[in-house]
């Protein structure tokens, strides 16, 4: 018969005296439904080897000349695979973190002994795995690589296996990040049974399913908190969806960092005490971090990180879209009424840039319009409109019987967030019937004296 | 009728101990019919005995527990309900009739009295004492009128210097008096036009304010950012380049 293209290139590659790829161990079901025992393989993707994984030896690191251990190191540990397949965003992940730097990407496949029915098994697995990738790690510092040039990249499960390790290692190694760390098991743990700051040099971690399959609290120098870091938007909110009614909110942390390091989106997350706050707009000062931005999720951290170290450990929140780009643009609106009688309402304001216009609705708590009292307000679009000609705002109020009241602003100022270059947007003396919308022209709101 | 409830009470807190013998119809009601769904013999045949009893005593009881009693005496009950609503109560008219007429007579007096309210709902804000406003304020400014600056042979032709003040004298006057928050405290504006290398309008602005509140209208209705940025907006809303005479440059306005 005919030759098969694949096995084509095999023979060729075994010809030319090529080592085939070690690829991501695929298991199924039914492995999952048998069990599977703990068997840790590392895999090695650096610049030029970005589509085929070389596995390493665990103690003869010299036999893979690919390893450079002069280069900083990536660890990806994944987390349960609870039905065996590859995790879908490995390859995605080994791509985007090359790009970052010239550095060895490992993925740490533990595969067998996390692909199993009973999620314990797989718990009870993670610190066997991880005395098995210290074991690497010391093998790896003794051959001159620096346990500070190490970031550890853990997804769910895999979070507290690099806590683990980094415990291990007594904290010194560089970083490690953690993906919406594991809940499950892990909510009345102690420190020393989860990530915690006290694991690495460096702990930063992003929460999105906290309220099933992530961990609350804060457990890293610094805890990104996705929309609040439970129920992402776009994720289905009954069990009819199927699979991704239970992993989506988790699985979303994965996919906001890996866009985060395409720099597709700029996440900047606001130091807060709660979500409630942050939409509350209570919480847009950066001021401590000058003359540095509020954190953006990401690789980079570089401009934090000494001032997140020294605040010991700091919360930031943001608000995301429920797809890509995923990111919000953020303008903080202040106003002031001059009606004598207190109104409560919600906003609803849209930016228009020619035919284009994205809306914000700010309508989770009412808002108190006193008189002469600023009132602030975070007001979060989906899209990033440039040049804004229009902006209608509508302030309702929910009567709908009785008299029509009017609302009298002596001023409303759009101040945008994450663009400083950007001019502050100010109309003044405008009035308007309650749930009825006005729309005005802004003008910039720095007079040139 | 009464003995047989009493000894349905008795079987009905044998079987789901209810500490209370008190409340008799209510409570047995429900009682029965989340048992009837538990299915062995002496309960199904307790339902059956209730169930009769409770066809008896519909027409003396609240409506409430007929709604509660799935029991297959429902048609019988609503035939009742229906021959009560075609009683005659007077003349032709029958008891429904009565029924609506009421229900219609609550709805009208609710719709008068809420268009009564808001028709003589009198906004606070737009009520005011023009005479109690006596204390004045004073704002001083300047600004370029560009379009006289470039012809200026032509326009000293048409407009006299009077003209001209008086002119700009009225469209500031506008612009105030048609401002929601400052019209009512504004009073007039003067103009003076100075025809150097360009044409420069020197103005002052008088507002009235009454003597109380002062404090509060001086930092923010009648702050000098609230007049100034008025006057501001007012000429970013121009068209811009406007070839008018009275075109004002809006980065030219300045208040002292």
């Amino acid at each position: 018969g005919r030759m098969q293209p694949s096995r084509l290139v095999l023979v060729l590659g075994l010809l030319s005296g090529e080592e085939s790829c070690d690829n991501f161990t695929d298991l199924n079901l039914s492995h999952c439904f048998m069990g599977t025992s703990l068997y840790v393989r590392l895999l090695l993707y650096t610049r030029s080897n970005l589509d085929c994984g070389r596995e390493l030896d665990h103690h003869r690191l010299s036999s893979q000349p690919l390893f450079n251990l002069s280069r900083p190191t990536a660890f990806v540990i994944h987390g349960y695979r609870p039905t065996g397949a590859p995790p879908i965003w490995i390859d995605h992940i080994v791509h985007l973190l090359a790009e970052q730097e010239d550095m060895n990407v490992i993925v740490v496949d533990w595969n067998k002994g996390a692909a199993n029915l009973n999620y314990f098994t797989a718990v009870t697995y993670t610190r066997e795995a991880a005395r098995n990738l210290t074991g690497f790690i010391m093998t790896m510092e003794e051959e001159g690589a620096a346990l500070s040039s190490l970031h550890l990249i853990g997804v769910s499960l895999g979070a507290h296996l690099a806590g683990f390790v980094g415990a291990n290692l007594k904290g010194k190694i560089g970083r490690i990040t953690g993906l919406d760390p594991a809940g499950p098991m892990f909510t009345s743990t102690t420190p020393e049974e989860r990530l915690d700051p006290s694991d690495a040099m460096f702990v930063d971690v992003l929460h999105t399913d906290m309220d099933s399959f992530g961990l609350r609290g804060a457990h890293g120098h610094i805890d990104f908190y996705a929309n609040g870091g439970v129920d992402q938007p776009g994720c289905p909110k009954t069990i009819f969806a199927g699979k991704s009614y239970f992993v989506c909110d988790h699985q979303r942390s994965v996919f906001l960092f890996l866009c985060a390091l395409n720099r597709t989106c700029s996440l900047t997350g606001y130091p807060c005490s709660s979500y409630g706050d942050f939409l509350d707009g209570r919480c847009l000062q950066c001021e401590a971090f000058k003359p540095a931005s509020c954190p953006v999720l990401g690789y980079d951290i570089s401009r934090w990180r000494e001032t997140l170290l020294r605040l010991g450990q700091t919360k930031v929140f943001f608000s995301t879209t429920a797809s890509l780009p995923y990111k919000k643009l953020s303008y903080r609106v202040d106003m002031v009424t001059w009606n004598q009688y207190l109104r409560w309402g919600v906003v609803y304001i849209r930016l228009h840039s020619g035919r284009h216009f994205t809306e914000a609705r700010v309508d989770h708590k009412l808002l108190r319009l006193e008189q002469y009292t600023s009132t602030r307000l975070l007001a979060q679009f989906d899209e990033d409109l440039q040049h804004i000609q229009k902006i209608s705002l509508r302030i309702s109020t929910g009567n709908v019987i009785g008299p029509r009241y009017k609302i009298r602003l002596l001023r409303i100022r759009f101040t945008p967030l994450e663009r400083p270059e950007r001019p502050l947007m100010c109309r003044f003396d405008i009035i308007m019937d309650e749930n009825m919308e006005v729309a005005f022209r802004p003008l910039p709101c720095n007079s040139p004296h | 009728m009464d003995i047989e409830m009493n000894s349905f009470t008795h079987n009905g807190n044998d079987a789901a101990p209810h500490s209370s013998n008190g409340p008799v119809t209510a409570s047995n009601t429900a009682d029965v019919t989340c048992r009837a769904s538990e299915a062995t013999e002496t309960d199904s045949l307790l339902t059956v005995q209730v169930s009769a009893s409770n066809g008896q005593s519909i027409p003396s009881s609240p409506t409430g527990i007929q709604k509660n009693a799935h029991t297959p005496t429902e048609p019988r009950t609503i035939s009742n309900i229906r021959r009560e609503l075609n009683e005659v109560v007077f003349w032709k008219v029958k008891m429904w009739m009565v029924i609506a007429f009421i229900l219609l007579l609550i709805l009208l007096v609710i719709i008068i009295s809420v268009a009564l309210c808001s028709a003589i709902h009198r906004d606070p804000d737009e009520t005011f004492d023009p005479s109690l406003f006596k204390v004045p304020v004073y704002f001083n400014g300047s600004f370029l009128l560009p379009n006289l600056a470039l012809k200026e042979e032509q326009v000293t032709s048409n407009y006299s210097n009077q003209s001209l003040s008086a002119d700009l004298q009225n469209k500031l006057a506008d612009l105030y008096r048609y401002s929601p928050a400052l019209g009512r405290y504004f009073s007039k504006a003067e103009i003076r036009v100075l025809w150097n290398s360009s044409v420069t309008a020197d103005y002052q602005l008088k507002f009235l304010m009454p003597e109380e509140q002062q404090d509060a209208l001086r930092n923010f209705t009648l702050s000098r950012e609230m007049v100034y940025n008025v006057f501001r907006q007012f000429l970013y809303d121009q068209e811009p380049g406007s070839s008018e005479p009275l075109y004002i440059n809006p980065r030219s306005l300045k208040m002292f």
